[in-house]
């Protein structure tokens, strides 16, 4: 029974975040406010990690199977990637490149500057 | 015989077995490239043309695999909870580069859409491509993007970050694990994860951290940017 209970557990928070979604006036993923759900049941004591330990891990393991069905539907826009499929790939390329670098400096800088702020604190 | 087709078992099991087949290619050649979803994708699509079997009747098994994405989402939440003594101790420079990140990916990705004249729709599929494919999928979804085109780029923007990070952690003379950690896990989300796990401990668990939080500030700024 346990992993039914946690198969519960973790619907009854999905159809809690699809309520929530047709609430809210804007766009905001269901799937994300799911997850925000279950991080402030996890936060705040409601609910334990081993409440729902197995089943979050066969999810969190086979995530990447999940994903087939979305991906083969690909066979649906074969046009639009037949004409796009080079700008795609340098796309991916160059703003892995970006998003690496800035990261990467940004967080650096943050580093250096809580280091100066400490060793003011210091003196 | 085409009605053999469009049970929802015929679907699952297709997925299933071309996806068992890719973890073992992946398993015996050892090559990032070689990605078991890629290779899934691959198989199942090649099926369907070959013997034409309609893209209907195996989305009846599509719908059922599709419905565990939200689920799995939501889990991901478990995996920022068992890091929270980490994100507790670095929560100012993991937010910051996170932030940053994901302005510098979508900013990008806007830019050269517009240098190359692609379409809003095409536009809006890539914007979210490097945060983890459920949430890119969904902000796709949301903001009139084809889903099918994210989710194809987010796993070339993976597997690009994943053979690619060694190479940039020296490129821009990245020094500490947590800052390679960060910059890996922004830019190629759990593909590049499994790579910075390789690297050292720090780096995986920060790595870990920015997918699921660039994942909500990519949410954030796509309600102002799309």
């Amino acid at each position: 029974m346990k992993i039914v209970y946690q198969i519960g557990i973790i619907f009854a928070v999905c159809w809690l975040s699809q309520l929530v979604e047709a609430v809210i006036p804007f766009a905001f993923p269901a799937s994300v406010i799911g997850m925000i759900i279950l991080f402030a049941l996890l936060a705040s004591g409601i609910l334990k990690v081993s409440h729902i330990r197995e089943k979050s891990d066969f999810l969190l393991s086979n995530m990447a199977f999940f994903f087939i069905p979305a991906g083969v539907s690909i066979i649906n826009y074969f046009d639009v990637l037949k004409s796009t499929a080079l700008q795609l790939v340098v796309i991916c390329l160059i703003t892995t490149v970006i998003t690496f670098g800035v990261t990467a400096a940004s967080v650096r800088f943050t580093l250096f500057l809580m280091n100066k702020v400490r060793k003011g604190e210091e003196k | 015989m085409s009605e053999l087709f469009a049970s929802p078992f015929f679907g699952i099991a297709l997925s299933i077995a071309a996806f068992a087949i890719g973890v073992q290619i992946q398993k015996r050649t050892g090559f990032v490239i070689c990605n078991p979803l890629i290779i899934a994708i691959v198989l199942v699509a090649a099926v369907l043309l070959i013997f034409r079997i309609p893209y209907e009747s195996y989305n009846k098994g599509g719908e059922i695999i599709n419905m565990f994405l939200a689920p799995a989402t939501a889990c991901l939440a478990v995996s920022i909870y068992s890091k929270i003594e980490v994100l507790k101790k670095n929560w100012l420079p993991i937010l910051v580069g996170c932030i940053c990140g994901s302005l510098a990916s979508m900013g990008s990705v806007w830019g050269l859409c517009r240098l190359f004249g692609l379409d809003a729709a095409v536009t809006a599929s890539l914007m979210p491509k490097s945060v983890t494919t459920p949430i890119a999928v969904s902000i796709a979804g949301s903001h009139g993007g084809m889903t099918p085109i994210t989710v194809v780029a987010v796993i070339l923007t993976g597997i690009m970050g994943s053979i690619m990070a060694p190479m940039l952690i020296k490129m821009f003379r990245v020094k500490d694990s947590m800052t390679a950690g960060l910059a890996i896990g922004a830019c190629s989300h759990a593909v590049g994860t499994s790579k910075a796990v390789e690297l050292g401990e720090t780096e995986g668990a920060m790595s870990g951290l920015a997918i699921g939080i660039c994942g909500i500030v990519t949410v954030i700024f796509s309600l102002f940017m799309m």
